[in-house]
């Protein structure tokens, strides 16, 4: 297919086309359900329809035109063949006028020598130069666009669709792959229909002839039994029943009187006509159903059979007139009976029912070849019908069906060939080019071989072929949409010739037909198989998949294992979450719902439901199909969760070994500061105690040392709240915290022992830090690792060099927490590595500080990292995300 | 209480409530009491004392040193050491068998008896 403007050289007049001004919109799809040989297919089929129903050629154009309507959706078109003087006439049309035909009639971009012609598309007639001399009359019948579509037969142009748009019109290449479709299918009808009429005609012509100016009556009268006289008509004599009346000359009746063996002994002319014999002599005393196809001669001998019996038998069989057309007739059988009623002969009265197209056997077989196609039949079943069909088509014609698989060839139908010739076939064509195939599957031409014996290519079939009665081959490729190669499709004769135009046609319809086939088989075998791999990988997930309309409604779902639903699929299919779900849960679905259908982004989230008893954790990932369907892929992670929680918790009791183990390190420091407050208020209770005994008691002074006594009381009371939190196995506490008072409270427990160790303590706390979010107790347990660690690398280092700086600062969305030191340093390569659990360069604890402190941060969404200072020691940094920063949650995993 | 037994006492605490309850005891005690929160601001003022009260862990100079500083410079000032985490170590216990120490916290009278011992102590050595 060309668009206008590509090859111009073989429509010169209509080169100048070009349809650059006019980009191309996207495909239409029409209808969006069916892949492109599916609507091929419909629309092959519906051609075959309207076509199936024809009477005689204008029935045929109407049918074209009809079937461009509903197919294409084109309301005006028209129909053009070329005359025997090479001039396009209409056929017919629709939606057009008188007017506007006659002033284009006539003209065509082809002629009728033209070949390999293509569709022509002018989608805007204004900007095409070469149809200016029309833009009138296009104007007057308000046509903006149209299209050329060409009727091919054997290779040649016979005639044109014509296509109209009323406004300027972008063709895809779908409207105009049908296009084509039809219209091969209505050439080869035309082309038929043409050789059909031209048959009856030459019928009419010599019927006035044969058959004494249409008086002439045939009347059966019941002789006498003693009469033996012969008739002077020829007939012999017998004795009859029967009486007709029957005018031979218009209704082509034949007559035939058979011996009870089956061999003819009377034909009558017009049955001499038919059968394309000029005298009755050569037929007399051979068998009739000798005379019949090959396949047909059991119908024939049994209809023989049961007449011999005394019934009347009927049939209705195809036969080939001699000028090839295969007409189908209707054949009664009936004895011919004696006096005694004894059958003595046999009377075959056949008549010609083939109504142009109608009951045509062709035209049905190829219609049940499309219908077989459509309806999924196997492909070797279709392609054998298809054979059948051209077989029965053309007598004594064998058909075969080969086709390139891979790099390799099949046979895809051969079921008149022998096993053995076939066999050889497949074997030989498999290799290198044999026989017809080489050929055909190169240059991608119908090749034609009319004498198998002294061609070249068959040299290594040549015995095979010759032993099988095959003479004569005609080939021609099958191809698929696409124009690719998908096989061949070859007519064997039994004698050397060539073939018939007939022939051509059909061998180049039956490749039409066996591509359409093999596309539509494998259009379904690709759908198949992408459905079978989705059906096993549907399998293979654990997942459940949950089709959602977008109000929630559950529509479809796949699980494995319906039993472990909270619902069995009955129960909430066609019924909405709200209904299913508990309704914390059916709020979560339903804004996920809302999010996937807005952001067309995949919505999870995890919940958890108490199930039997136990809770049970699950993970929802909610995408969007299309503008109202979702699909809610949910996925158990219990068993994850289940070990996630084990090592939360072996997680859990480190930290807390961890805490244990630094107060229990601490615990000089920690008993020094409880035990100020309290030496304070043992002091002031004791001298409030004696300022009572004074006379008269200061009641002022008094007053001030019980509050101060309060104070102290509270300060013991804030250290010991502290220490039960760092030493009781607490749960998880998500809160905002201020970074800086965390490094207050660390400070605050630990200032006595960093005194005792001599550490001189910096602190630059950011003011204004925004809160994270966090456990208390946790972040307090980073720092003090932090700080004691810094502690331990200062301890060989000089008393007057022991710095330790704590600093807070905003960084980017996160606060930055440094601890920096300045002791001995990390060892190369060890930055990582002092990170693991058990890396310890400190004399007490399990070396799990560090190890316990990432995994902590890490929970919180944020990273710690160590480096050396360039100068001396290491510094420790925290990052943790700012609780507005976008980081929503903290999972509260480690402890 | 005589005014012999009314003894002008220093502490040394860097813990204000500390300072200022033992302030209040001793004062009801009868006793003059100065306060000091660091060992170098008892040094820069050294003040004329019949007892000085030191806390062992402090900030700079701990305790200790405080003591050793002073003795280097022959000031044989009776002192009292108050601990928080159960007093000195076994080994500083031995080298500072002289010194009286006291764990916190404690009552008015084991640290009126403290002093006591010091004093007399000191006044031994003297």
């Amino acid at each position: 297919m060309k668009r206008v403007g590509g090859g111009g050289a073989r429509t010169p007049h209509i080169a100048a086309l070009a349809d650059d001004h006019h980009p191309r919109e996207p495909l239409k799809t029409n209808p969006p359900t069916l892949a492109a040989p599916d609507r091929q297919l419909v629309v092959r089929l519906a051609v075959s329809r309207a076509l199936g129903r024809t009477r005689d050629l204008d029935d045929v154009y109407g049918a074209a035109l009809d079937t461009l309507a509903d197919c294409l959706g084109v309301s005006r078109a028209s129909f053009l063949l070329f005359d025997p003087d090479g001039v396009m006439r209409f056929k017919a049309s629709r939606g057009l006028s008188g007017e506007y035909r006659t002033a284009v009639e006539g003209h065509s971009p082809w002629t009728p020598d033209s070949v390999d012609a293509v569709p022509l598309l002018v989608p805007d007639v204004s900007r095409e130069p070469s149809l200016h001399g029309y833009l009138p009359a296009f104007a007057q019948e308000r046509i903006a666009a149209l299209a050329f579509i060409p009727l091919v037969s054997l290779g040649r142009v016979i005639g044109k669709f014509m296509l109209y748009y009323d406004s300027p019109h972008t063709f895809d290449d779908e409207e105009v792959e049908l296009a084509a479709v039809i219209a091969a299918a209505v050439a080869f009808a035309v082309e038929r229909g043409r050789t059909e009429e031209a048959a009856n005609r030459s019928d009419e012509l010599r019927a006035p002839a044969t058959s004494a100016a249409g008086v002439e009556t045939w009347e059966w009268v019941a002789p006498a039994a003693t009469e033996h006289d012969d008739r002077p008509d020829g007939l012999p004599s017998g004795t009859l029943r029967q009486v007709r009346h029957r005018p031979l000359e218009t209704n082509g009746e034949c007559l035939k009187i058979l011996d009870l063996d089956g061999r003819l002994i009377f034909v009558n002319r017009a049955g001499l006509e038919r059968l394309g014999v000029a005298s009755s002599d050569q037929l007399l005393h051979r068998r009739w159903a000798e005379l019949w196809g090959e396949k047909d001669r059991d119908v024939i001998e049994q209809a023989v059979a049961q007449a011999k019996a005394g019934g009347i038998a009927r049939f209705q069989r195809p036969c080939r007139r001699p000028d090839g057309v295969m007409k189908w007739w209707d054949v009664v059988v009936s004895p011919i009976v004696d006096a005694s009623g004894g059958v003595v002969q046999l009377l075959a009265v056949s008549h010609d029912v083939s109504a142009p197209w109608k009951a045509d056997a062709f035209q049905a077989g190829q219609h049940q070849v499309l219908e077989m196609i459509a309806t999924g039949a196997p492909l070797a079943e279709v392609l054998t019908l298809l054979a059948h069909v051209i077989e029965d088509r053309c007598e004594g014609q064998k058909c075969s069906v080969l086709l390139l698989d891979g790099d390799g060839v099949r046979l895809g139908a051969a079921p008149s060939l022998s096993e053995d010739y076939v066999a050889r076939l497949v074997g030989q064509a498999a290799g290198s080019p044999v026989g017809s195939w080489g050929g055909v599957m190169q240059p991608g031409r119908p090749v034609v071989v009319a004498d198998i014996a002294s061609d070249v290519q068959w040299e290594r079939l040549r015995d095979a072929a010759l032993a099988s009665g095959l003479r004569a081959c005609w080939s021609t490729p099958i191809l698929s949409s696409q124009k690719t190669v998908l096989g061949s499709f070859a007519m064997y004769c039994d004698t050397s010739r060539g073939p018939t135009r007939d022939e051509l046609r059909l061998v180049e319809t039956a490749a039409d037909l066996a591509g359409a086939a093999i596309d539509h088989h494998r259009s379904r075998e690709a759908l198949r198989q992408s459905e079978q791999r989705n059906r096993a990988i549907l399998r293979a997930i654990p997942d459940w998949m949950f089709v959602m309309s977008a109000e929630g409604v559950f529509v479809d779902c796949h699980v494995k294992n319906p039993d472990a639903l909270l619902v069995p699929p009955e129960a909430f299919l066609g019924k909405s979450t709200r209904d299913v779900l508990p309704r914390a849960l059916a709020d979560a679905y339903e804004r996920a719902f809302a999010r996937a259908l807005t952001t067309d982004e995949p919505e999870r989230f995890e919940y958890s439901l108490e199930m039997q008893h136990e809770e049970r954790y699950f993970e929802a990932c909610i995408v969007r199909c299309d503008s109202d369907t979702l699909l809610s892929i949910v996925r158990d992670l219990t068993d994850a969760k289940r070990a996630e929680l084990e090592v939360a918790a072996q997680r859990h009791e480190l930290a807390h070994l961890n805490r244990v183990l630094i107060l229990a390190e601490q615990s000089g420091a920690l008993a020094h500061e409880l035990s100020q407050p309290l030496v304070a208020i043992l002091a002031n209770a004791q001298a409030a105690r004696r300022l009572l005994d004074r006379t008269p008691p200061d009641i002022a002074e008094l007053r001030e040392t019980m509050d101060d006594v309060v104070r102290s009381g509270k300060r013991a009371a804030t250290i010991i709240h502290r220490l039960r939190d760092l030493l009781k196995k607490s749960s998880v506490d998500l809160q905002p915290l201020d970074v800086n008072e965390v490094a207050r409270e660390v400070l605050d427990l630990t200032r006595s022992d960093l005194l005792l160790r001599r550490m001189a303590i910096t602190t630059e706390l950011s003011p204004a830090i925004p809160p994270v979010l966090g456990d208390r107790v946790q972040l307090q347990q980073v720092l003090l690792n932090l700080v004691l660690n810094a502690c331990d690398a200062m301890s060989t280092v000089e008393p007057a060099e022991r710095e330790l700086r704590l600093t807070t600062v905003v960084d980017d969305r996160f606060v930055q927490i440094a601890v920096a030191d300045r002791g001995i340093g990390i060892p190369d390569g060890q930055l990582e590595a002092v990170f693991d659990p058990f890396v310890t360069h400190r004399e007490q604890g399990l070396g799990l500080g560090l190890a316990i402190s990432r995994s902590i941060v890490q929970a919180h969404q944020g990273r710690i990292q160590a480096e050396n200072n360039s100068d001396r020691g290491a510094t420790f940094r925290c990052f943790l995300p700012l609780a507005n920063g976008g980081a929503e949650s903290v999972a509260g995993r480690a402890d | 209480m005589t005014r012999e037994d009314r003894l002008n006492l220093a502490i040394v605490d860097d813990d204000e409530d500390v300072r200022l309850a033992l302030r209040r005891l001793l004062r009801s005690l009868g006793h003059d009491v100065q306060l000091f929160a660091s060992a170098e601001a008892y040094e820069d003022r050294p003040a004329a004392v019949d007892c000085l009260i030191v806390d062992l862990r402090l900030p700079g100079l701990n305790g200790f040193e405080l003591r050793d500083r002073l003795r280097v410079r022959g000031c044989l000032i009776p002192i009292v050491f108050i601990t928080g985490d159960g007093g000195p170590s076994p080994a500083d216990a031995t080298a500072h068998a002289d010194t009286p120490s006291l764990a916190k916290p404690f009552s008015d009278s084991d640290l009126l008896a403290a002093i006591a011992r010091a004093v007399s102590v000191s006044a031994g050595l003297q």
